[in-house]
C-alpha cells in the first residue's frame, strides 16, 4: 500500500471557500482587511478575484489574526455556524443533499480536505454510539481550541439545519473548561465534558439513519456516483493525520520511527524533518494514538487496566498506568471515575 | 479616530497655527542661545508638559462629537499648550526685552486656558450625568468598556458576572431575579436570512428589550442569541409579569429583511430564577440557564424553583 498525503504549505484551498466566509465575518465587524490578512501573504483583491489558493499554514495565520482581533470570543462559533454545507464543490453538494446523518458524515470524511481542512473528522461506531473525533492535520497549537469550536459548531449547526431539529449531541473536549464558557453553553448545551484528552462528538446510532426532510436519497447518490467517476487525484490526509491513522491501524504492534518512515517511503531523518515541519514529533503522535485508543477502551469498551495494557503491548499494568498518567495527567482509575461518557 | 478629528479641523488649525506663528516670530526677532545657556531640565519639564497637553487635546477631540463641551475642553487645553510651548521656546531663543507679546502668551494664555478648561469640565459633568441616564439600563453600578459587546453595545458575559456579584452584595435581604432570554429558532432564521441580517435582527431585538424594560434593570448579551436580564429588588412573581411584557413586545416586532423583502416575527423564550440567600453569581447564572433549557421544552417561559 502506498501512502498519500498533503503537506501544510501546499496551496490548494480556494480562498473564496471557507476563508472568504471568515473574512466576511470579520469585515462585518468593521475590521480592516489589511489587519485581517497581515502575515498571510494574501491580498483582498486576489481573494475577490476568486483565483487565490491557500495552504493550511496561511489559513492558520488568518485564524490567528481573526482570533486576536475579535474580543467577544465568538468568531469560531459564528464561522462554524455558517460553514456547512457551504459552496465548496462536490463535498458541499453531497452535504446539502444528504438524506440522513450517516450519509452526511460519510461525505464529510470523504471530502474532509476541502470541507474541514485543518481538523479532520474521524468517524467510528460501536454497538450503541457513533463517535466523531476531530484530528489536527497540520499542527494547530494555539489555534487548536478555535478550530475545535469551529468544527463542532459546524457539525452541530448543519445537522440541526438539515434535520430541522436539535440533535442530542454530546461533546468531549481535550482541553480544560475555558474560564469563559458561555459560548459553549449557548451553542452546545449542557452535555459537555472537558479535559477528556480527546475532541469528540457522540450521538446514539439510531440518529444516523433518521431521515432528514431537506435531504434527497437520489440527489445524494447521484452526486456520490458522479464524484466517484471523476476519480479524486488528490490525497485526503494531511501529513500528521496520515501518520496518526497508520499508527491507530497498527496500535497493537510494536512500532518504531524507522518502521513508519519506511512505510511513508522516506529515510528516518526526512521523516523527522517532515513531522517537525508540521509542529509535531513521532513520540507525540504515538502517545496521542495510544491515549485515544486507551480512552476509548476504558470509557466505551469498559476494559480494565490489564486488558488495555495487553491490547497496547505494555509489559505490565504498572507501565501502562505510568504512561497513561504521563499522557493525560490522570491515572486510568481517576479517569474512569471522573467521566462516564458513553453508557451514562 | 481620524474621521472624528476631521470634524474639529478648524480648532486644531487655530491652536497649531498660533503655535507655529509664535515659533516663526521668535526665530525672526530673537537670537539663539548657546548650548551652555540652555537649561535642559526646564526643556524636559516644559517641553514634556506641552507635548502631553497636545496629546490630551487630540485624544479628547478624537473621541468626542463636535459640540459646546468639546469646544471648551479643546480651547482650554489648546491655550495651556500654547503657554507651555512659548515657555519652552524661551529656553532656546532669547527675545529682546522690549517684546511684550511673548510674555503675554506665556503668562496670559495659561490662566485663560485653565479657566476655559474648568468651565468645560463643569459642563462635561452635566453632560455625563445625562449620558449616564441614557446608559442606565446597560450599566447600573459600574462601567467597563473592555466588556462591551461590539454588536449590541451591551455588556458581555464577563460584565454580567461582575454586575451580578455587585448587585447581590448590594441587595442582601432583598429578592433579586435573573432572567435568561433567547430568541426561539434563531439558528434557522439566521440560516435563512444570512449572517449580516441575523446580526441586525439581534441588534434590533436588543433595542426592543431595552425600550421595554424598567430603568433599574440591566441587560447584557450573554452569548449568541441569549440575553441576560438582572432585576434587582424583584421577586419571581413581579419578574414573571415583566418578562411576559417583554415577550409580547418582541412578538409584535415586525422585522423587515432586505433581499428578499419579507417580514419576520420572533418569539422569545425565558428562564427565570430568584437568587437564594448567599448565592454566588456563577451559581445563579447556571440555574437561570437550566431554567431556560426547561423553557425550550415547553416553548415559553420557565421559572426555576
Amino acid at each position: 500500500m502506498t501512502m498519500a498525503w498533503y503537506e501544510c504549505d501546499e496551496k490548494y484551498l480556494p480562498a473564496h471557500y471557507q476563508p472568504a466566509l471568515l473574512l466576511d465575518l470579520l469585515l462585518a465587524r468593521d475590521i480592516s482587511s489589511h489587519k485581517v490578512l497581515r502575515g498571510t501573504g494574501l491580498f483582498y483583491e486576489d481573494i475577490l478575484a476568486g483565483q487565490q489558493k491557500l495552504s493550511q499554514l496561511q489559513l492558520k495565520q488568518l485564524i490567528a489574526n481573526g482570533d486576536k482581533l475579535v474580543a467577544e470570543g465568538d468568531l469560531s462559533f459564528r464561522w462554524g455556524d455558517n460553514l456547512w454545507p457551504g459552496h465548496y464543490g462536490a463535498g458541499s453538494q453531497l452535504l446539502s443533499n444528504a438524506p440522513d446523518l450517516g450519509c452526511a458524515l460519510q461525505a464529510l470524511v470523504r471530502y474532509r480536505r476541502f470541507l474541514s481542512p485543518l481538523l479532520a473528522p474521524r468517524v467510528f461506531e460501536d454497538e450503541h454510539y457513533c463517535y466523531v473525533q476531530w484530528l489536527d492535520t497540520c499542527g494547530l497549537q494555539e489555534q487548536h481550541r478555535f478550530m475545535v469550536e469551529t468544527a463542532m459548531m459546524a457539525l452541530t449547526s448543519m445537522s440541526r439545519w438539515l434535520a430541522q431539529q436539535n440533535l442530542p449531541w454530546r461533546y468531549g473536549f481535550s482541553y480544560p473548561r475555558p474560564a469563559a464558557d458561555e459560548q459553549y453553553q449557548v451553542h452546545f448545551g449542557s452535555q459537555l465534558q472537558f479535559g477528556l484528552g480527546v475532541d469528540v462528538m457522540v450521538i446514539e446510532k439510531s440518529w444516523l439513519q433518521a431521515a432528514w426532510p431537506r435531504g434527497s436519497v437520489t440527489g445524494f447518490q447521484a452526486a456520490w456516483q458522479e464524484a466517484g467517476v471523476l476519480r479524486d487525484d488528490y490525497a485526503s490526509d494531511g501529513f500528521t493525520e496520515a501518520v496518526y491513522q497508520w499508527l491507530i491501524a497498527h496500535i497493537s504492534d510494536a512500532v518504531t520511527l524507522p518502521d513508519v518512515a519506511a512505510v511513508f517511503g522516506m529515510s528516518p531523518a526526512t521523516f523527522k524533518r517532515k513531522l517537525k515541519k508540521h509542529q509535531s514529533h513521532f513520540q507525540q503522535l504515538q502517545d496521542q494514538a495510544r491515549m485515544h485508543v486507551s480512552l476509548y477502551l476504558l470509557h466505551v469498551r469498559d476494559f480494565n487496566n490489564e486488558q488495555v495494557a495487553h491490547y497496547l503491548h505494555f509489559n505490565d499494568t504498572t507501565n501502562f498506568r505510568r504512561a497513561f498518567k504521563r499522557w493525560t495527567g490522570l491515572t486510568p482509575s481517576d479517569v474512569r471515575q471522573q467521566f462516564r461518557f458513553a453508557g451514562s | 479616530m481620524l474621521q472624528t478629528l476631521r470634524l474639529h479641523r478648524h480648532k486644531l488649525l487655530l491652536i497649531f497655527g498660533l503655535a507655529f506663528l509664535s515659533l516663526a516670530a521668535s526665530i525672526w526677532i530673537g537670537d539663539a542661545k548657546t548650548w551652555a545657556e540652555i537649561d535642559w531640565l526646564d526643556v524636559l519639564g516644559e517641553g514634556g508638559s506641552a507635548v502631553a497637553i497636545a496629546v490630551w487635546m487630540v485624544l479628547i477631540l478624537g473621541s468626542r462629537p463636535a459640540g459646546r463641551v468639546t469646544d471648551l475642553l479643546t480651547l482650554g487645553l489648546g491655550f495651556m499648550f500654547i503657554a507651555m510651548w512659548q515657555d519652552n521656546l524661551d529656553e532656546f531663543i532669547r527675545l529682546p526685552a522690549e517684546q511684550w507679546w511673548d510674555h503675554w502668551l506665556e503668562s496670559g494664555a495659561m490662566p485663560f486656558g485653565i479657566a476655559l478648561l474648568t468651565y468645560g469640565l463643569f459642563h462635561w459633568h452635566g453632560e455625563q450625568l445625562s449620558i449616564n441616564r441614557q446608559l442606565q439600563k446597560r450599566e447600573s453600578l459600574f462601567r467597563e468598556h473592555r466588556y462591551i459587546d461590539g454588536l449590541t453595545q451591551l455588556g458581555r458575559a464577563d460584565y454580567l458576572k461582575q454586575q451580578l456579584q455587585r448587585q447581590l452584595a448590594a441587595s442582601v435581604g432583598k429578592p433579586l431575579t435573573l432572567v435568561m432570554l433567547e430568541t426561539d429558532h434563531f439558528a434557522g432564521v439566521a440560516r435563512a436570512i444570512g449572517h449580516r441580517e441575523a446580526d441586525r435582527l439581534l441588534r434590533e431585538i436588543a433595542e426592543i428589550l431595552l425600550l421595554n424594560m424598567r430603568p433599574q434593570d440591566v441587560i447584557c448579551r450573554y452569548a449568541g442569541e441569549r440575553f441576560a436580564l438582572v432585576m434587582p429588588d424583584t421577586d419571581a412573581e413581579q419578574a414573571l409579569q415583566l418578562v411576559q411584557e417583554l415577550r409580547l413586545a418582541v412578538q409584535h416586532f415586525a422585522f423587515k429583511t432586505g433581499q428578499p423583502a419579507q417580514t419576520l416575527y420572533q418569539r422569545i423564550l425565558a428562564g427565570l430564577c430568584t437568587a437564594r440567600p448567599g448565592e454566588e453569581a456563577a451559581e445563579l447564572i447556571a440555574r437561570a440557564n437550566d431554567a431556560l433549557l426547561q423553557a425550550h421544552d415547553g416553548r415559553g417561559c420557565y421559572q426555576a424553583a
